[in-house]
């Protein structure tokens, strides 16, 4: 559906984009992540025909963007969302775009429908929030009724309800049988909605899997407490086992509790918490991306 | 190619820039012609080829035909708006070429509207004053014609500047100080190497001769067209190269 195969793009000095290859199933939405700077919008963009790659390359619907017949019908993208000339109304923005895809006026009005943006379409772009040019954005994006659709951080500048709504929008989209990759610098936009995500860091892929896969390979860690600290770190130390202060005088394990447990009877060692620790999304995404964040 | 034009043409109809070009061809028409008329006397009103001298004064939508082929390219750069438009047409020479069809379609509007802003203040300023008015023997009409061509290639050219340039204050200054410090310059060099008529090839020289009026080291009418559609053509050939090679983030 859509497919990266060793791309690469530096820009001056930066290596945006470095060998990346994935794979975007059809039907499903694909969460793109990884932290700002790691080279999604250079990927999408160049997935999109508007950034050409130094090498490897990008397919959409099986062929390079550019020899797609009639594109807007076929895929719907949202990049930045100040892509719009300032002095033009949302209307007339969306008009300009459904004349070029040779699509009716009628749909434009669909369209701001859809968004909840037709209250505003007559003013110009210039008052709009960011909220707001992000729903014109999506509009633009579903003017052709597209089977694939690209968004570059579409949560962007949304309030808490905007992104609920967005979430919603974009799992009944999803529901029609679309196939949606959206990318966000914050895992939990994404991970109440999408099937699968591809993470990137520093232009190359980190992981592609789903949701539950990116859990079940993360390390685990189990809490332990116990009055004989010092000979429990003794024996766990004998079997090669990493052990480190948690605080309040419990030990971090990097084993699982059934572990720690048998090894603690079969010495007699009291133990006053034994907790299996989960990593969540969120930190599994910053282990995976080195923990970088800017925002 | 019909739904990309369609689309420009919307473009230069839904900003602010718009209303300015048509504000600016109807005030500079306007005052030109009132200027001419109420300074002629009776007897040159009465002159056989008076309107034509009036047609002459259309030329002044040729500048802002030049600004605005210059701004419909370099808009979508400033503001971003190439991502959309590219999304919608990825094979970018189209959109250049429907930019240049748009261009040519409103270049001839505003020698329309110039020719009508020319008629209104004109012909009932000398009905009153009780000239007598001649439309002459097609001449009228040939002059209209020659000036309408002329802005339409300044239309084109600015076109062409546009997609090679990208930057709007770049393209619309490097433009300006071409046409009235770089020509000029190069006018006196080559004078200074003897080589005068040299000059009458610069594109904004051989892009005054288009509209037939003449003058002094001025490309006959016809060579003129001729020279300007090369400069186009060669100025939009770079263009065309650069604006597909670009990066568009």
């Amino acid at each position: 559906m859509i497919e990266v195969e060793g791309l690469s793009k530096r820009y001056g000095k930066t290596q945006a984009v470095a060998g990346l290859s994935f794979r975007v199933e059809p039907g499903t939405i694909t969460g793109f992540l990884g932290p700002n700077g790691a080279g999604k919008s250079t990927t999408l963009r160049a997935v999109l025909g508007l950034v050409h790659p130094d090498t490897g390359s990008a397919t959409v619907l099986g062929v390079p963007y550019r020899e797609l017949d009639r594109p807007l019908h076929r895929v719907g993208a949202v990049l930045e969302a100040s892509e719009v000339h300032p002095g033009r109304s949302g209307r007339n923005h969306l008009r300009v775009q459904a004349a070029a895809a040779g699509l009716p006026a009628s749909r434009v009005s669909e369209v701001l429908a859809l968004v909840e943006l037709s209250a505003a379409a007559k003013r110009r772009v210039k008052g709009y929030s960011l909220g707001m040019r992000q729903r014109l954005g999506l509009a633009t994006a579903l003017l052709g009724d597209p089977e694939v659709l690209v968004l570059d951080e579409p949560a962007n500048g949304l309030d808490p309800a905007g992104i609920r709504w967005l979430r919603d929008l974009l799992r009944s989209l999803a529901a029609e049988g679309r196939t949606i990759l959206v990318s966000s610098h914050v895992l939990s936009e994404v991970a109440q909605t999408a099937d699968r995500v591809v993470i990137i860091h520093r232009g190359t892929l980190i992981q592609q899997a789903t949701i539950a896969e990116v859990l079940a390979g993360a390390r685990g860690a189990t809490r332990v407490r116990t009055p004989d600290a010092v000979r429990l770190r003794e024996l766990l130390a004998a079997q090669g086992v990493v052990v480190s202060e948690a605080g309040d005088g419990a030990l971090a394990v990097d084993v699982t509790p059934e572990r720690v447990g048998e090894l603690a009877a079969a010495n007699g060692v009291v133990l006053h918490e034994l907790t299996a620790e989960r990593a969540t999304l969120e930190e599994v995404f910053l282990e995976l991306t080195g923990g970088e964040t800017t925002q | 190619m019909t739904a990309l034009v369609r689309s420009e043409l919307l473009k230069i109809r839904t900003t602010r820039g718009w209303w300015a070009y048509l504000s600016l061809i109807v005030g500079i028409t306007g005052i030109a012609v009132a200027g001419e008329v109420g300074t002629a006397s009776d007897e040159e009103r009465s002159a056989a080829d008076f309107l034509v001298d009036l047609v002459e004064i259309v030329s002044v939508s040729s500048f802002v035909a030049l600004i605005l082929g210059i701004t419909i390219v370099t808009s979508e750069f400033r503001h971003g708006t190439s991502t959309p438009t590219f999304l919608a047409a990825p094979h970018r020479e189209l959109v250049i070429v429907a930019k240049a069809l748009a261009a040519t379609v409103v270049a001839i509007g505003f020698v329309v509207l110039s020719l009508l802003i020319v008629a209104a203040v004109a012909l009932p300023w000398l009905a009153i004053v009780d000239a007598t008015t001649s439309l002459g023997d097609g001449e009228l009409a040939t002059r209209a014609a020659s000036h309408a061509l002329a802005i339409v290639l300044s239309a084109l050219i600015g076109i062409a500047i546009g997609t090679a340039v990208h930057s709007q204050v770049a393209a619309l200054v490097g433009t300006l100080v071409w046409i009235f410090v770089v020509e000029n310059l190069l006018w006196g060099l080559f004078a200074l190497l003897g080589v005068d008529s040299a000059v009458q090839y610069l594109p904004f020289r051989a892009l005054d001769a288009t509209d037939g009026s003449g003058g002094e080291l001025m490309l006959a009418q016809g060579l003129g067209i001729a020279v300007s559609l090369g400069w186009i053509l060669l100025i939009g050939a770079a263009g065309i190269w650069r604006t597909r090679r670009r990066d568009i983030t």
